[in-house]
């Protein structure tokens, strides 16, 4: 079992890969990488060299290739550095060799300035991606010129709540290891993901933060800073990154007595990926709660009027476009006085998640519904129903004790990755109701060509998924006696 | 030899509505059950045996219907019994079944133990823990082997045999005065057949209730029973003991039945078959059922019913050819002398029982 499990993991992490790479491969390749720019509202402005140049940059920032520019030129390949500034032929022509014989390309701007790049291939940037995707966090990862003195060291300390924490100096991150009241309680900044920066939106702020950072205005508690001062300030402390000493300020001086100063702000909005687990988790409660005794009622019941109520039901809502049947209940809603739109009332009124999660549960139901009246049935008619009988079980005994632990395996099995995937967010619902959440994350940044979100998106559901799968799995053994998760079927 | 009627079937009739169109399964009949005796009912798929017997346990299917008739059973008459809730104080407790396929009669996902118990826990009101002890015991009586060991165990661990054994312990768990086997042997590989009928053939003698046997296999019926009917088209046509079915058989459709028993083939020639299909049960039948297919029909025999003639106290058949108005027909050669020449052929160990 431990060793199925164990291989089931790694086979797992194996296709995450294998999407993550595709993923990547298509997006850098098969997209024009000009492309990029067209939703980008700085370039708008821009004309000749200018353009040209912010456009390599971006290039640069975004992976696609290798950008120096003359001067990084001069200072990495020329011999003499003022020469080479001063655009002296042969040593200009030196450098250019250089690089040249270094597969890089070399442009001239209009202005006679040349400049190199170099195009990654499909390797290069596979290994680039995977190369900083996993951060591990350890005292030497700062250097700071500016601050020759840094201590390098793990020490074990109380945080500004004065719980214990294991915090480090020279890290990328202060607090290594902490606790506090949010959930799962113990938090680490060892190992963290970087999927680089969203592009053309939000632009130079991390995907992960785009995804799980607070949404709305910045909300202000009252803390104690390190210098012992105490003011209200949205600063999080435990998310408190180094911040070389030559761009400390006046007010990161007033708060903190070291250089962790670059911290997270608290939102009083939850993030997008909270938002759409909340409508996710609640509408995914109750269309269980509802359809499962429905189902199982109307198997019971089969062919009677309370069955052909149900079937109808079913039929209803599967015949029905879900966006009509959205906009029916919205209607009908409005009229009960709940909001049209999220914002309306905002995260802090209960009216604002009535309707959607109303419409996300109901619509949710009649698969389930089916699904659950059809197995039940199905293990009404096995012959071990039959001999139940003639053990002289009564038809709610054989019910309960019997068909309805057979048929609950398969609905099981499909619990976890329904409540997995509840991150994944509702597209049409979270648009029609205005709601910020992660609906809408996907196809936006798809159609915004904003690739390190797609990426993360890809990671995020791929690996959701996989592992909802195997979640299911596991369960089901839990439930079924017959199942062992074995390498081979022994 | 005691004469307590256990169970008295009295012109039962039983209809299935199917498609808009009725179906007489069993028609007009009447028989009694000695109590401890062994009777065997055979005849060829579709003649009604399992249905015959479903109707003691209310257990027909939803679109049939017993038309006509009484069942007494313990001075109450279950041909009246409509509520599911008076049927669960007969089934299991005093006419248990067992059925044919012992692979798919018990829950996958239960413990064997649980199943047991739960019988007993529901019909004798033990507590759990006497229930447990109850089930062990009736575990090491069909022979399991570490049944304690083997109570926590679900079915998929057991072998198809020991599965039958515990739907057999099962089915006795509360004493029942009736055990109707349906083909408890047909889906089990020829040794296990024999444990599971001896078993059943030990424990019928322990606990002294009736057995009714349902099977195609007549070596099962000359090994077990006391009694055999034979069924055809919805009736029973003949019934008598063991012996007399089987060594002075009246009835052409017995003689077809006998005659093909594979044991009786001899090498190089082709087994004998009797030719045909069943009537519709759909129609109204005319005159004798097997007339069509008989090679002894008689003008009679399309006209009128037979009625039922008694060749002796316990032996009757429903054929024209035992009124005395018929002429006399010798029963055809390959089934004279039955019972030197099954013997020779259990001697050559050929018996499939």
């Amino acid at each position: 079992m431990k060793k199925y499990i164990i291989g089931r993991v790694i086979k797992s992490i194996i296709s995450v890969f294998i999407v993550i790479s595709i993923v990547i491969v298509m997006l850098f390749t098969l997209i024009p990488k000009t492309n990029i720019f067209k939703n980008d509202t700085s370039i708008q402005k821009m004309k000749g060299d200018a353009r040209t140049t912010y456009m390599y940059s971006k290039w640069d920032e975004l992976g696609y290739l290798d950008y120096v520019s003359f001067n990084e030129m001069c200072t990495n390949e020329a011999d003499d550095y003022s020469a080479c500034v001063a655009l002296k032929a042969d040593e200009v022509e030196k450098v250019i060799a250089r690089y040249e014989a270094n597969n890089y390309k070399i442009e001239t701007l209009s202005s006679g300035q040349v400049f190199a790049y170099h195009e990654f291939n499909i390797f290069e940037l596979l290994g680039h991606f995977y190369g900083k995707v996993l951060q591990i966090d350890h005292p030497n990862k700062i250097k700071d010129e500016s601050n020759p003195d840094l201590e390098r060291k793990y020490y074990v300390g109380n945080d500004y709540n004065g719980l214990p924490a294991i915090m480090c100096s020279g890290c990328e991150y202060k607090y290594q290891v902490y606790f506090d009241g949010s959930f799962p309680f113990i938090h680490q900044n060892v190992i963290t993901l970087d999927f680089g920066t969203s592009y053309p939106t939000k632009t130079g702020i991390e995907t992960l933060t785009v995804i799980n950072g607070g949404q709305g205005n910045q909300k202000s508690v009252e803390q104690t800073f390190p210098t012992g001062s105490t003011q209200k300030s949205p600063l999080i402390q435990h998310s408190c990154r180094y911040k070389a000493s030559s761009t400390l300020d006046k007010m990161d001086k007033n708060k903190f007595t070291d250089n962790y100063a670059l911290c997270d702000s608290s939102y009083d909005s939850p993030s997008m990926i909270t938002t759409s687990y909340i409508f996710g988790i609640s509408s995914l409660v109750i269309a269980y709660l509802i359809s499962i005794p429905a189902g199982i009622y109307m198997a019971r019941k089969k062919g009677k009027i309370a069955d052909k109520i149900g079937i109808a039901y079913i039929n209803f809502l599967s015949a029905v476009p879900s966006l009509a049947f959205i906009f029916i209940v919205k209607q009908i809603g409005q009229g009960f006085g709940f909001p049209d739109k999220f914002p309306q009332y905002g995260f802090g009124d209960i009216r604002s998640y009535i309707l959607p999660i109303l419409i996300l549960a109901l619509l949710n139901t009649s698969g389930l519904m089916m699904w659950t009246r059809r197995y039940m049935i199905d293990q009404s008619n096995a012959d071990y129903v039959k001999f139940a009988k003639a053990k002289g079980l009564s038809e709610s005994e054989i019910f309960n004790r019997h068909i309805l632990k057979n048929a609950i395996i398969p609905i099981v099995n499909g619990i976890p990755g329904a409540i997995i995937l509840c991150i994944s967010g509702s597209v049409i619902t979270e648009s029609v109701f205005a709601i910020p959440g992660m609906g809408k994350m996907l196809p936006d940044s798809i159609n915004l060509l904003n690739n390190n979100m797609v990426i993360t998106l890809t990671f995020i559901y791929t690996t959701l998924s996989v592992f909802s799968v195997l979640a299911g799995d596991l369960l089901m053994t839990l439930v079924d006696p017959r199942i062992k998760l074995t390498e081979k079927g022994d | 030899m005691s004469n307590n009627i256990i169970l008295s079937v009295k012109d039962l009739e039983v209809k299935f509505k199917v498609r808009d169109r009725v179906l007489t399964a069993i028609r007009n009949i009447s028989l009694d059950f000695e109590e401890g005796k062994t009777v065997a009912i055979v005849g060829e798929s579709g003649s009604g045996k399992s249905v015959f017997t479903k109707t003691f346990t209310g257990m027909l299917e939803v679109n049939g219907t017993v038309s006509n008739g009484s069942i007494m059973f313990e001075g109450q008459d279950l041909a009246k019994i409509k509520k599911d809730k008076d049927w669960e104080q007969i089934r299991g407790k005093k006419i248990a079944t067992v059925f044919q396929d012992p692979m798919t009669s018990l829950d996958p996902v239960r413990t064997i133990g649980y199943q047991i118990s739960e019988v007993i826990i529901k019909h004798q009101g033990k507590s759990k823990a006497e229930a447990k002890k109850l089930a062990i015991e009736l575990m090491e009586k069909v022979g399991i082997y570490n049944a304690a060991d083997r109570y926590d165990e679900y079915p998929f661990q057991y072998s198809g045999g020991m599965r039958q054994r515990i739907v057999i312990a099962i089915a006795l768990a509360c004493r029942p005065r009736i055990l109707i086997c349906d083909e408890p042997t047909t889906a089990l590989d020829v040794t296990i057949q024999a444990q599971i009928i001896n078993l059943i053939k030990s424990l019928s003698k322990e606990y002294g209730f009736t057995t009714i046997y349902i099977t195609h296999d007549l070596g099962v019926v000359a090994n077990v029973a006391d009694m055999v009917a034979v069924m055809y088209a919805g009736q029973i046509i003949e019934y008598g003991t063991v012996e007399e079915v089987f060594y002075d058989p009246r009835h052409p459709y017995t003689w077809g039945l006998l005659a093909s028993l594979p044991q009786l083939g001899t090498k190089g020639e082709d087994l004998f078959s009797i030719h045909g299909t069943p009537p519709s049960l759909f129609e109204k039948i005319q005159g004798d059922a097997f007339a069509l297919r008989s090679g002894y029909a008689m003008q009679i025999d399309f006209e009128e019913e037979p009625p039922i003639f008694y060749i002796s106290d316990t032996h009757f058949a429903k054929t024209w050819l035992l009124d005395p108005r018929a002429p006399h027909v010798e029963p055809p050669k390959s089934i004279q002398n039955l019972h030197e020449r099954l013997l020779a052929t259990t001697d050559k160990g050929g018996y499939h029982g």
